[in-house]
């Protein structure tokens, strides 16, 4: 039976029974702007078609047994559920295709347990990373999952997304730092998720690791209700170098030497484009009175002990001067990184085809690539933007960076990242489809240079979702068997990565 | 008692940076007014400004002190800049 296409009808009826289970009607929320604010995210939205993305009701649950409830009913009455955290995924993971259940997790925000023992602590999917580390901080540990949405972001969207962290090179990523997990499925059992057994262990060999699976699955297979994590003590010391390269080529291979370096306390290596530094430079205060000489950058930091952080920083100032690297000081180099959560990406405004401000929204495509690839890619996708930048005056072109990805293994793979304007204002479904196909064109050069369309953000929107079968490729047949296995009646977040087509 | 100056109101005259940026005070720089007709530009009172930038110093320096204990300088100046803007 095709299970392809529905939009939900949640009548009186299906309210009444929603409420009954939840039991509180302030967290039942059939009312518009309850539904209008949980919508969208804050990547580019067809603001023209906004009403197309409400979901037909907002769910506030407190427990993993309301959740199970509320999704056991949606599975009996085929309605779609898509899970929502901070609402702040970049690929419209948490905006409804087809109406439905919201379930917003936003009220599961406790710290169950704080193991200072086993090294973990146990949360709900609604608690924020900074909250937890404020918690945190007096028993000098951390949970090192740093995104660049680290004030807002919450840890259920961190597992639905499978993020990337900021400090992933040293600390690895969420699914590194994701223990186990308590799950409902789509068909409503709660389960727990691990490695194998055992809800605090990191590394087991007994059957499936099924953990891994439900780790970015863009709440496509279940939601997570509790999420076991790791501790790691708190670092003693924190070290940031920046150095200005006059071309990009030369601040690349610099790249290569420091990620290949081999310190181990190296937690991550940025090399920012010639377009981003001209787009920082422009309106920005970070590098305006930096000389046209500067023209890459090249950012380091590292985390940990003082008997190792400071010894290594000294190799850190050694191979970040290769290739004529000069030194940005230290008042930008610690100060840029401290501004690390915002500075890039997010100014939300650029520049018309006249040079005029306007507000723009900002996409952000996260391909993974490799080294090697970079600096086609960078071409390539610079010159896509150039096209429609030109022909439609809506895009801007905000630069690039590549960010090392791999967990614990900085050297090879890439979170590249190009930004791009999108004045909103202006869309309509032409500009729209300029843009999907924009988006589409740029994530096709990832897949055409051996890489992933997206490192961290997730494939869920249009311009990707399309392309997942092909990245998958021989797997995709597997995805499509685990996807009906799991959600039978296509309820958990449909329309999202193409997964309809396992119910074809 | 709240004191009203002008002063702390009205901010200076803009210093010209580049092609597209301006300076009122100092270290704030601004897209240049000409850029910003489709935009109006906010008119912002120079104490909500230095407030603003002030509330970034600590801002920076909670999200130091967020993710360590202390912060290691290499200690050395600016390469690309002369020393009274590094
Ligand atoms: C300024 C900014 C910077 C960013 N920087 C980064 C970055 O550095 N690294 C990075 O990885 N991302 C980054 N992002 C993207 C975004 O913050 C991440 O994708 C984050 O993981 C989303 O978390 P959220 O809580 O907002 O989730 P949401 O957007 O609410 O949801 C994300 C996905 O997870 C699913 N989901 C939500 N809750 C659950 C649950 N309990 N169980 C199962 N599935 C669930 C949703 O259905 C959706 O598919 C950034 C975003 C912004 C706005």
């Amino acid at each position: 039976m095709s299970r392809t296409a529905f939009k939900a009808a949640i009548d009186d009826h299906v309210l009444a029974e929603l409420r009954a289970i939840i039991g509180d009607d302030a967290r039942v929320r059939p009312d518009r702007s309850s539904r209008a604010f949980r919508s969208r995210v804050p990547a580019p939205f067809p603001v023209h078609r906004w009403a197309e993305h409400f979901p037909d009701v907002v769910i506030l649950p407190r427990t993993a047994v309301e959740v199970s409830e509320v999704v056991k009913l949606a599975n009996r009455h085929g309605i779609p559920i898509v899970p929502r955290a901070g609402g702040t995924g970049l690929s419209d993971g948490a905006v409804p295709l087809r109406g439905g259940i919201m379930i917003d997790c936003k009220l599961m925000n406790q710290i169950h347990e704080i193991d200072l023992v086993d090294r973990t602590v146990t949360v709900g999917p609604g608690i924020n990373m900074l909250k937890l580390n404020e918690e945190l901080k007096k028993y000098g540990v951390i949970y090192p999952d740093d995104p660049a949405s680290y004030p807002c972001s919450l840890v259920g969207g961190r597992i639905g997304t499978g993020g990337w962290s900021l400090l992933g090179a040293r600390f690895g990523h969420t699914r590194d730092l994701v223990i186990s997990m308590e799950v409902v499925l789509p068909t409503g059992e709660i389960v727990e998720i691990a490695e194998g057994g055992g809800r605090k262990l990191r590394k087991s060999s007994t059957g499936l690791t099924l953990k891994q699976l439900f780790t970015g699955h863009q709440g496509t297979l279940g939601i997570t209700t509790q999420a076991t994590l790791e501790l790691v003590p708190r670092p003693e010391t924190e070290f940031a170098a920046f150095f200005a390269f006059d071309d990009y080529m030369k601040a690349y291979a610099t790249t290569g030497i420091l990620t290949k370096s081999g310190l181990a306390t190296l937690a991550g290596v940025v090399l920012f484009d010639e377009k981003k530094i001209e787009y920082l430079r422009r309106d920005d205060e970070a590098y305006i009175p930096q000389p046209e000489s500067v023209r890459a950058v090249v950012a380091v930091a590292m985390y940990g002990r003082r008997c190792e952080v400071e010894p290594a920083s000294k190799e850190i100032m050694r191979l970040g001067r290769s290739n004529d690297g000069k030194y940005l000081g230290d008042e930008i180099s610690a100060g840029d990184w401290a501004s690390r959560h915002d500075r890039y990406a997010t100014p939300l405004h650029g520049r018309d085809l006249d040079g005029q401000a306007v507000l723009m929204s900002w996409h952000c495509e996260d391909a993974a690539l490799n080294y090697s690839v970079l600096p086609q890619v960078r071409e390539e996708w610079h010159a896509i933007v150039a096209r429609y930048r030109e022909r439609y005056g809506i895009f801007d072109d905000w630069g690039m960076f590549a960010y090392t990805s791999g967990s614990h293994k900085p050297w090879a793979d890439y979170l590249v990242e190009i930004d791009v304007g999108i004045w909103e204002q202006k869309l309509n479904d032409e500009n729209w489809a300029a843009w999907v196909s924009c988006k589409r064109e740029i994530a096709q050069v990832s897949l055409k240079y051996g890489g992933s369309i997206t490192a961290c953000h997730g494939a869920t929107r249009e311009g990707d979702a399309e392309l997942v079968p092909e990245e998958m490729g021989s797997a995709w047949p597997v995805v499509k068997a685990i996807k009906r296995a799991l959600d039978p009646n296509n309820i958990m977040n449909p329309g999202k990565q193409s997964l309809d087509e396992a119910y074809e | 008692m709240s004191i009203f100056r002008l002063g702390d109101q009205t901010p200076p005259e803009p210093r010209r940076i580049t092609d597209t940026v301006i300076e009122r005070l100092e270290h704030q720089f601004e897209v240049d007014p000409d850029l910003m007709q489709i935009t109006p530009q906010q008119d912002m009172p120079v104490w909500d400004s230095r407030r603003i930038f002030n509330a970034r110093w600590d801002h920076l320096d909670w999200m130091h002190a967020h993710f360590a204990d202390e912060v290691l300088l290499a200690g050395e100046l600016s390469e690309t800049m002369p020393e009274d803007h590094s």
